[in-house]
C-alpha cells in the first residue's frame, strides 16, 4: 500500500510538471461542462415564436356566455415560449432569418366564426426547418389542446343550458331571438292536473322518462368531449430527465476518455522511462503499478468530475434552468466517480500494458474509447447486442451511477447495482492488467 | 565453482525475446569479494544477463539464486529515471523504495557523492554525462552487498570515472561483490579479477582474470 502511494505521489508529481497534459485535464472538463450547461440552459430556453394577430383579437371575448381573457391566454401561453406580436411581413422576414422559430396566425373572422359554434376556426402555424421545431409545434398543440378544452367547456354549459330550459322550462335565446319554453317539469305537472286517461297516462310515462334521461347528459356530453381524461400523479422518478442525462453524459464521457488515456499512457511511460526493470527488480510488484494507475485514475476522476458537476451547476443555476443542480447529491457522486474513474483506469491500465509504449498505449485507448462510447449510447432496447458488449464495459455503467447519483429520488439501489457492476469490472480489468504488465519487462 | 556460498547465481538461465535468443542457458556464480567483467561483443548478451541477473528481466528458462537478505544495486546501460522528476527527487523516491531510513538524507549524500544538481530542474533536462550519474547514484540506494554496472563509465569524465570506482571497488573489500559490462580492456584489467565473456549469447569463457588472454580477446571482439 505504501509503495502504491509512493507511485501514486509521483504520478501526481509528474502530472503537475507535464504542462500541457495538466492544461488539457483542467481545460477539458471546463469545456465540456460549460458547453453541457449551455445544452442544459438552451433546451430550456423558451423559443421566440411570432404571433401575427390578423383579427384584432379584442382582451376579452364571449363565447357561449363564457367570458375569455384573451390576455390571460397568451400569457400562459408564454410560460412555454416567447411570443411576439409581428405583422405578417416581419414575422414571414424574421422566420426566414431564424429570429423567429414559427408563426402562429390567427386569421381574419376568427373569433366571429369562433363565436357561431358551428364551424371550427383555424389557426395557422408555419415552422421552421430546425431541430427545435418539433419542439415548438408540441408548444403550439399543447397551446390549441388547451383552448379546446375551455371552449369545450364553454360549449358544454350552452348546450347544458339548453337542456335545463327544456326540463325547467323559461326564457332562452338563439341567434338573437328570444323565445319562452313550458319546460318538462310543467308540462309533467299540466298533465297530472287534466283527466287520467290511457293517453294522458302514456305522455305522463314518456315525460318521467325523458326528464330522467336528460338529467343525465350533463355527463354523457363531458364523458363525449374527453373519452380519455388524464391525471396527473407525482411521480417518484426523475426531477428533470434532460438535464439529468445531459450531466450524466458529459460526466462518463469526459472521465472515460482522461482517464483511459490517462492510465494506458502512464503504464506504458514506466517502461519509455526505462524505469519498470528498476522497480520490477523487487521495489515494486507490477501489481503494486497498476494499482497506482487505478487510483490515479480515480483520483483524476474524482477532481474532474466534481469541477464539471460544479460548474455545470453554476451554469444551469444562473441561466435559471429548471430542476436546478441537485448539490446536496455531490458526496453521492463523489463514490460514483472514484469507482468509475477506478474501472476505466483498469482499463486503461490493460491497454497500456498489451501497448507497452505511451504513444501507442495514448493512440489504442483513443481508438477503443471511441466505439465503447458509442456502445453506450445505443439504448439496449433497441439493439440488445449493444447493450449486452456495452454492459461488459465501465462506461455505461459509470453513465447511470452518476444519472441515479444526481437524480433519483430513490438512488440507493441503482447506485448499488452499478457501483457493484464498476466494481467487478475494475477488479477483473486490473487482475488482467496486472497478468498483462510482465510485458512491459521484456 | 567455489564451495562458498554465492551471492548471487545464475542458474541455467537464458532468454528469449520472441524468436530471438539474447541468452542461452548460463551457469554463472558472483562470490563474495568477486570483482567480475562481462565482456564480449555487441548483442552478446552481456545487458540482459546483468538484468536478469538483478531481477529486472524474467528469465525465460532456469532461475536465479540470490543468497537470502541480499542487496543488489543495478544500474542499466540506458538511464532508468523519471525525466519529469529532478535529480534529488528521483533518488528520494527510490530511496524510499529501497526502504531507507532517511531517505532525504540518503538522496542528499548521494547528490553529494556524484556532484550531481540539487536544483529542481527535471532529469530530463541534464546533460548525458550527469543522466549517466543520476543513473548510477541510484543504484547505490538501499546500501547493496552486490552492485551490477551496465557500461557504467560511457558518459563519464575522468573524475567521475576515478570516484565511481572508488566506490565500487570498496564492496568486495567488505565482502560484497561487484559485476560490470565493459568494452573497455583497460577496466577490465585494471578492477576486475574475473572475467566471464560472451559471444552471440552464448557463455563461452569464465576464469581468472591471469586466464584471460588479451590476445584470446582480441580473437574473441574480431
Amino acid at each position: 500500500m505504501k509503495r502504491t502511494l509512493l507511485l501514486l505521489r509521483k504520478d501526481a508529481l509528474v502530472l503537475r510538471r507535464s504542462p500541457l497534459l495538466l492544461a488539457i485535464l483542467l481545460a477539458y472538463p471546463l469545456a465540456i461542462a460549460i458547453l453541457v450547461g449551455l445544452v442544459a440552459s438552451y433546451a430550456s430556453a423558451k423559443p421566440r415564436v411570432a404571433l401575427v394577430d390578423e383579427d384584432n383579437l379584442p382582451p376579452t371575448v364571449v363565447i357561449g356566455g363564457h367570458r375569455f381573457h384573451v390576455d390571460r391566454t397568451i400569457e400562459q401561453v408564454s410560460k412555454n415560449v416567447k411570443l411576439v406580436h409581428l405583422s405578417s411581413e416581419q414575422a414571414a422576414q424574421q422566420l426566414k432569418t431564424g429570429k423567429v422559430v414559427a408563426v402562429v396566425t390567427v386569421p381574419p373572422g376568427f373569433i366571429a366564426t369562433l363565436k357561431e359554434m358551428v364551424r371550427s376556426p383555424k389557426l395557422e402555424v408555419e415552422l421552421s426547418q430546425g431541430t427545435i421545431s418539433s419542439r415548438v409545434e408540441q408548444q403550439v398543440q399543447a397551446l390549441v389542446y388547451s383552448l379546446n378544452r375551455k371552449l369545450q367547456r364553454a360549449y358544454i354549459g350552452t348546450n347544458l343550458h339548453y337542456v335545463t330550459l327544456i326540463l325547467n322550462g323559461g326564457t332562452g335565446s338563439l341567434l338573437g331571438q328570444q323565445f319562452n319554453v313550458l319546460g318538462m317539469a310543467k308540462s309533467e305537472r299540466l298533465l297530472r292536473s287534466m283527466p287520467q286517461t290511457p293517453r294522458v297516462r302514456k305522455l305522463e310515462d314518456f315525460i318521467h322518462d325523458a326528464r330522467l334521461a336528460l338529467a343525465n347528459t350533463g355527463d354523457a356530453m363531458r364523458s363525449l368531449a374527453n373519452p380519455i381524461g388524464l391525471q396527473r400523479t407525482d411521480s417518484r422518478g426523475r426531477t428533470w430527465v434532460l438535464s439529468a442525462n445531459v450531466q450524466a453524459y458529459a460526466l462518463a464521457l469526459t472521465i472515460t476518455f482522461l482517464t483511459l488515456m490517462l492510465a494506458a499512457g502512464s503504464l506504458a511511460a514506466e517502461r519509455d522511462e526505462n524505469v519498470i526493470g528498476r522497480l520490477a527488480r523487487g521495489l515494486v510488484g507490477l501489481g503494486h503499478l497498476v494499482w497506482a494507475k487505478v487510483a490515479l485514475a480515480a483520483a483524476v476522476a474524482l477532481v474532474l468530475g466534481l469541477a464539471i458537476a460544479t460548474a455545470f451547476g453554476v451554469i444551469i443555476e444562473v441561466g435559471g434552468v429548471t430542476g436546478g443542480e441537485p448539490w446536496h447529491r455531490l458526496p453521492l457522486l463523489v463514490l460514483g466517480l472514484l469507482l468509475a474513474g477506478g474501472s476505466l483506469g483498469a482499463l486503461g491500465a490493460l491497454l497500456g500494458a498489451l501497448a507497452r509504449e505511451a504513444r501507442s498505449a495514448s493512440l489504442v485507448a483513443l481508438l477503443v474509447v471511441l466505439p465503447i462510447v458509442f456502445l453506450g449510447l445505443i439504448p439496449s432496447e433497441i439493439v440488445p447486442p449493444a447493450g449486452w458488449a456495452s454492459s461488459l464495459l465501465p462506461f455505461t455503467h459509470a453513465f447511470q451511477l452518476f444519472r441515479s447519483a444526481l437524480f433519483d429520488l430513490s438512488p440507493w439501489g441503482e447506485v448499488a447495482k452499478q457501483a457493484l457492476w464498476l466494481l467487478v469490472l475494475g477488479g477483473i480489468f486490473g487482475a488482467l492488467a496486472c497478468r498483462g504488465a510482465r510485458r512491459l519487462l521484456a | 565453482m567455489s564451495s562458498e556460498q554465492p551471492l548471487l547465481a545464475a542458474r541455467g538461465v537464458g532468454r528469449r525475446f520472441g524468436q530471438t535468443t539474447a541468452l542461452e542457458p548460463v551457469e554463472l556464480e558472483i562470490l563474495p569479494g568477486d570483482a567480475l567483467a562481462l565482456v564480449g561483443p555487441n548483442g552478446a548478451g552481456k545487458s540482459t544477463l546483468l538484468a536478469l541477473l538483478a531481477g529486472a528481466l524474467e528469465p525465460s528458462t532456469g532461475g536465479i539464486d540470490r543468497r537470502k537478505g541480499v542487496r543488489v544495486g543495478w544500474a542499466p546501460q540506458r538511464p532508468a529515471q523519471y525525466g519529469r522528476l529532478s535529480a534529488r527527487e528521483n533518488l528520494e523516491l527510490f530511496a524510499r523504495l529501497e526502504g531507507e531510513a532517511e531517505p532525504e538524507e540518503a538522496a542528499a549524500q548521494l547528490l553529494r557523492d556524484f556532484d550531481l544538481p540539487g536544483k529542481a530542474s527535471p532529469s530530463a533536462d541534464l546533460s548525458v554525462g550527469n543522466r549517466q550519474r543520476l543513473n548510477l547514484a541510484i543504484a547505490f540506494l538501499g546500501r547493496p552487498e552486490v552492485l551490477l554496472l551496465d557500461e557504467p563509465t560511457a558518459a563519464l569524465d575522468p573524475e567521475q570515472r576515478r570516484r565511481l570506482w572508488e566506490r565500487t571497488t570498496a564492496l568486495p573489500e567488505a565482502g560484497g561483490a561487484f559485476a560490470f559490462a565493459t568494452q573497455n580492456l583497460d577496466e577490465i584489467e585494471r578492477f576486475a579479477d574475473r572475467v566471464a565473456v560472451l559471444r552471440d549469447g552464448r557463455l563461452i569463457f569464465t576464469g581468472g582474470i591471469d586466464e584471460y588472454d588479451r590476445t584470446q580477446t582480441d580473437t574473441l571482439f574480431a
